[in-house]
């Protein structure tokens, strides 16, 4: 797997959604059997991310979970291989950067940050291996990280995203 | 600062003594398989136990970066000549500190808390080592060591703020730590004879184990709770 533009991640957080992105959003809450239609909370910052984030998603995340436990019955990836370790560290790097863009030195968040983008990019290769189509929830979760986005997730009656 | 001179390239370590070559490939292989191993029953299984996204995907960069220092030690391995198998939990039994069942987050907070300040120990004793390429990796692996083990002491510091989770970190404490101080070999060591004779290591056993105990008395007295009671081999 190779990153098409490292550069492109987390540099559009905060910023207002676009019609695709709104797209995105919707498509993967549907894929996942989540209501389509939750309100959207655009984070504006990386603390309130960090405050957001901090709080429990048991729905939301047990049901990607679900998800990556049915694909990993077909698949299975080695987290020790080296190129994939290598593209991790470029999304460490990525979300440094955004981090000091904004002014925000937490260590524990932006690496709470590259552990997301690790996550969605996990999930991206093991749909894609199981050979599911541009519809997958994890395919439309990639594109939004991939878009610069920070995907947080459903807190209560809520999709946030950074 | 070690007597032995530097050996500064795998060519120029394969012109060293057999007794110095057999002792840094037990080094690496020690630290290849272990790495690993603490990764796939640790830190991988912890993304799962994690109350919250922002410590499930801390916790995930966690552990790609432990599997990161594997692929370091690993590497190093292959070019000095460790054999494949040795480097693999199936065939090589890890240390015993990787036996501990996980089963909570109180517990993984507590295994980064001890078991990686265990491991920044071994790191720091091999940052002036005699075998550059391996001094080199302990030099890249000590900031990612020290933040896992802070990691772990953060969580414990707000774990601890509620009664029925503090007693849930001391209890993993009591069980973690008596097989903590084993992870540094037994006192009188032959072998760490000679990783001291040739600069690979800088302190003895006994030395690093009552530094650890010290320090780890020195952590989990901040959260104003208690080590167990253990013997501890002279």
């Amino acid at each position: 797997m190779r990153l098409d533009s490292p550069e492109a991640w987390f540099c559009t957080l905060g910023e207002p959604l676009g019609q695709a992105e709104a797209a995105d959003i919707a498509a993967y809450l549907a894929a996942l059997g989540l209501a389509p239609r939750l309100p959207t909370l655009v984070v504006a910052s990386w603390s309130q991310a960090a405050e957001i984030a901090r709080t429990p998603a048991e729905r939301w995340w047990n049901a990607e979970e679900a998800e990556r436990a049915r694909l990993e019955r077909a698949v299975r990836l080695d987290p020790a291989d080296r190129e994939w370790l290598a593209l991790t560290d470029t999304l460490h790097g990525a979300a440094a950067v955004a981090a000091a863009r904004s002014g925000c030195a937490d260590q524990g968040l932006i690496r709470a940050a590259a552990g997301a983008a690790t996550y969605a990019a996990h999930q991206y290769r093991l749909a894609r291996a199981a050979g599911a189509g541009d519809e997958h929830p994890f395919v439309r979760k990639y594109a939004l990280f991939s878009g610069g986005r920070w995907p947080l997730g459903v807190y209560g009656d809520r999709f946030a995203i950074f | 600062m070690s007597a032995y001179p530097p050996v500064k390239t795998v060519a120029e370590f394969l012109d060293q003594p057999a007794e110095y070559q057999d002792a840094v490939r037990k080094i690496v292989r020690s630290h290849a398989l272990n790495e690993l191993y603490g990764a796939q029953v640790f830190d991988e299984p912890a993304i799962a136990l994690a109350p919250t996204p922002y410590a499930k995907w801390l916790t995930c960069r966690v552990a790609m970066e432990e599997y990161h220092h594997h692929v370091r030690f690993k590497e190093l391995a292959d070019q000095i000549g460790v054999a494949p198998e040795a480097l693999d939990p199936r065939h090589k039994r890890p240390l015993n500190i990787f036996e501990f069942p996980l089963k909570t987050w109180e517990e993984f907070c507590v295994i980064k808390m001890l078991g990686d300040l265990a491991e920044i120990l071994q790191v720091e004793d091999l940052l002036h080592c005699s075998f550059v390429p391996l001094r080199n990796i302990a030099r890249t692996t000590m900031p990612e060591e020290k933040f896992h083990a802070q990691f772990g002491a953060d969580f414990c510091v707000d774990l601890v703020e509620a009664p029925e989770s503090r007693a849930r970190v001391q209890d993993a404490i009591n069980r973690f730590y008596p097989e903590a101080p084993k992870f540094f070999g037994a006192s009188g060591s032959k072998n760490n004879e000679l990783y001291r004779k040739y600069g690979i290591k800088l302190r003895k056993n006994e030395e690093m184990r009552a530094d650890y105990i010290a320090r780890a008395k020195d952590i989990v007295g901040k959260l104003e709770l208690k080590l167990p009671e253990i013997a501890v081999a002279a």
